[in-house]
């Protein structure tokens, strides 16, 4: 539904993004990660039409991205902020006002909304009176109120107690059922790694990484198991079929991670060691979106 | 254009609703209201209430008898010696003493007076002109000038000037009440640009450092935020503006009528008479008799629809020229204390403006001085309403209104560009360097 291409963006001495592209599926949730300053918010900027590139285009629905968007786009900035002096229920009448709702259906939402996620009896209530996690329901319910195609959250997460953060991821889920397309924006990607379907990857302007989660994660498998067992084996009989790269014990046992060799599978593991100890467990070690980040952006940083 | 209105909207309600603009625009009027009630009042009282009562010893036979009381001031000659005086003063109910020493008259001196309290300025400078006019009088009398035509000699003239409008038609006007308008008009103007530019300022610097900046231009943009702001909080002036001057009249007008009895008005009434009776006796009553006559004629005389009408429209243009410039340096700080080193570049112009005004154009509202800063957008504000009791030929006016929406559209542009990188920016010193490279930034 959305389709970056070949945008460019250049400040007065540096370049924020460099040829980046993107393809967002309708539906999906899709994760826009990157260390701080990567470019991720120059991005979403420009995809919700408050700076334009220099050179590139975005498409929306197979459009030029134009002023009828807006109202087709929630966009919940890192640096989130509410009028401190306005009653709540105004306030988001006010936001969702300004997205093309008219009085009657925005209270309507509203009161709905305000209903489900527990702030009834928030209405009249002040910013100053809230406390932090309740002021980010409350734009939580203002960004995606106007029930927008594309919802852009800038670190949903940051800032959020555990039991709100899990009210709203459950808040995502839903409206991502029901159709909505998610951009996620974050450098924290343990956050957000459940969620995403797809993730691009920016470091220093450009674009490193792109692909679906699954697919990332496979590639960057490389035959390395957990293995906990009880007993003694003979090690020099492994050789030519995996490698232990650390061990353990603890209380009796022992834990040790192995890396397999070139097309030797994990059933070859056990019968080698099946004869000899008591295997308690086998994992495979997958490594998450953090480690992959992390390899990657040091990558980019030597080469 | 309706996300403008919703703009507007908010800025207006969420500032007419506040409290303190509610306590503001009832409270000052009923301040001026007062004010003027009470110097009002005073000034009836001073005129009218003063009375002291002064023994004379005179030693100087000339003078004897010859100093005549009124209704402020009693002269009683007593036969008793200085000392003597001075000292049953305080038991006594005279106020004063006054010693009148024989002297030559050509270089009078000795006169003293003495009070258990330190004699005003008036009191002092009355009692001095009224023995100069008898040592006058004396003069005359020795010169061959008899007492009957001494009497004719006192005249009072007023001066009426009129001011020929390019109609042909006479008006009456008076240097005195053009001065108080212009005054006025030009403090307000002043107080009204500062006040509500300063308060766009704020605003901008609120939505800043509360963060909810990015929210609102992800759904609008950054121009409609600012001219809605700008916009919703010139109409809080105006809002402002009208409530004071229909409160101001509303209250005046029923504290004239309940508080004022009629005895009153007689009473006033009869001591302006009294004043104009005793022109040559009483010199600073007639003197401000005189211009208040003048100044109600004249009052009559200049064109308040016209003036209002100007005003508003000189308040709306300097406010929107001045308010764009607080609104870009709003935008480039993150809190009030930092915007000190842009303010001065942006209220020099207005001070100068303001004080100029003030001093060189109600002097010589013709002048070139007078005409430059008339027209020149950064002061024509201010300038152009003080000038404009004086009388202002129409096309000056046009061509000042002219020139003066060029300037606001010129100021509104630039700070439009400023605005829009400004707003994104946080946690950075901004210098006036960088605002010129925002300013330079493409979209």
């Amino acid at each position: 539904m959305l389709s970056v291409k070949n945008i460019v963006k250049q400040y007065a001495s540096h370049r924020a993004l460099d040829q980046v592209s993107l393809e967002i599926e309708r539906g999906k949730i899709f994760g826009l990660l990157g260390p701080n300053g990567a470019g991720k918010t120059s991005l979403i900027r420009i995809i919700t039409q408050i700076t334009a590139p220099d050179s590139g285009e975005v498409l929306f629905n197979g459009e030029r991205l134009n002023a009828n968007h807006i109202s087709q786009i929630g966009y919940l900035p890192e640096e989130r902020g509410l009028y401190k002096k306005m009653e709540i229920g105004e306030q988001v009448l006010y936001l969702s006002k300004l997205k093309g709702l008219s009085t009657a259906e925005a209270t309507k939402r509203i009161k709905f909304w305000f209903e489900k996620l527990e702030m009834a009896g928030w209405w009249n209530k002040k910013v100053e009176d809230l406390s932090k996690g309740m002021q980010q329901k409350v734009q939580f319910v203002a960004t995606i109120l106007h029930q927008p195609e594309l919802i852009i959250l800038d670190e949903p997460f940051s800032g959020f107690d555990p039991v709100n953060a899990d009210i709203i991821k459950n808040e995502i889920l839903e409206l991502n059922k029901q159709g909505a397309t998610f951009i996620f924006s974050t450098h924290r990607m343990e956050s957000v790694e459940e969620l995403c379907d797809h993730i691009a990857l920016i470091d220093r302007s450009k674009k490193i990484l792109d692909g679906g989660v699954d697919e990332i994660k496979a590639t960057y498998r490389n035959n390395t198991y957990w293995v906990e067992y009880e007993g003694e084996y003979n090690a020099a009989s492994a050789k030519g079929i995996f490698e232990v790269l650390q061990t353990e014990n603890v209380k009796g046992k022992t834990l040790i991670k192995v890396q397999l060799q070139q097309d030797k599978t994990a059933n070859e593991v056990l019968s080698l060691l099946l004869p000899h100890v008591a295997i308690h467990r086998l994992d495979e070690v997958i490594p998450t979106m953090n480690d992959i980040f992390i390899d990657k952006v040091k990558r980019q940083n030597y080469e | 254009m309706n996300k403008i209105l919703l703009i507007i909207r908010r800025e207006y309600l969420s500032r007419v609703k506040k409290k303190s603009f509610i306590i503001m625009t009832f409270l000052t009027p009923l301040l001026i209201a007062g004010i003027y009630g009470l110097i009002g009042y005073f000034t009836y009282k001073g005129i009218s209430d003063t009375h002291d009562k002064i023994a004379v010893v005179s030693v100087n036979k000339t003078l004897k008898d010859q100093l005549s009381s009124d209704k402020n001031i009693e002269y009683d000659y007593v036969n008793k010696g200085l000392d003597e005086m001075k000292k049953s003063l305080k038991k006594s109910d005279y106020d004063y003493v006054l010693y009148l020493p024989e002297f030559d008259l050509k270089a009078p001196k000795g006169v003293e007076l003495f009070g258990s309290k330190q004699a005003g300025l008036s009191l002092n400078s009355r009692i001095s002109k009224d023995i100069e006019e008898l040592i006058r009088n004396q003069k005359l009398k020795e010169s061959g000038i008899a007492q009957s035509d001494l009497d004719q000699l006192k005249t009072s003239v007023d001066i009426e000037t009129k001011k020929i409008a390019d109609t042909g038609k006479e008006e009456s006007s008076s240097a005195g009440a053009s001065t108080i308008i212009a005054f006025i008009a030009g403090i307000l103007m002043f107080m009204f640009i500062m006040l509500y530019g300063i308060q766009v300022m704020r605003g901008v610097i609120e939505e800043k450092t509360s963060r909810i900046i990015e929210v609102m231009i992800s759904s609008v943009k950054p121009f409609q935020l600012m001219m809605g702001k700008i916009i919703g909080i010139a109409l809080v002036g105006l809002t402002q503006f009208i409530l004071w001057i229909v409160l101001t009249l509303t209250i005046s007008t029923v504290a004239v009528t309940v508080l004022v009895d009629k005895a009153d008005v007689k009473k006033i009434a009869a001591s302006a008479q009294n004043g104009s009776q005793i022109t040559t006796g009483t010199p600073a009553v007639s003197a401000a008799h005189g211009p208040m006559m003048d100044i109600q004629k004249s009052l009559a005389g200049l064109d308040f629809g016209k003036i209002v009408s100007v005003f508003i429209f000189f308040f709306i243009g300097g406010y929107l020229f001045y308010s764009a410039l607080y609104a870009a340096i709003g935008s480039a700080v993150d809190s009030e204390t930092e915007t000190q080193q842009f303010m001065m570049p942006v209220m020099m112009p207005l001070l100068l403006g303001y004080a100029l005004s003030l001093s060189v154009v109600t002097n010589d509202p013709y002048g070139n001085i007078a005409f430059w800063l008339s027209m020149i957008p950064f002061t024509s504000p201010i300038a152009m309403v003080v000038r404009l009791p004086y009388g202002v030929p129409n096309w000056e006016l046009a061509l000042s209104m002219v020139i003066l929406v060029a300037g606001f559209i010129g100021t509104v542009w630039i700070a439009s560009r400023i605005y829009r990188v400004g707003i994104l920016m946080y946690g950075k010193k901004t210098t006036f360097k960088e605002m010129f490279k925002w300013f330079t930034y493409k979209n």
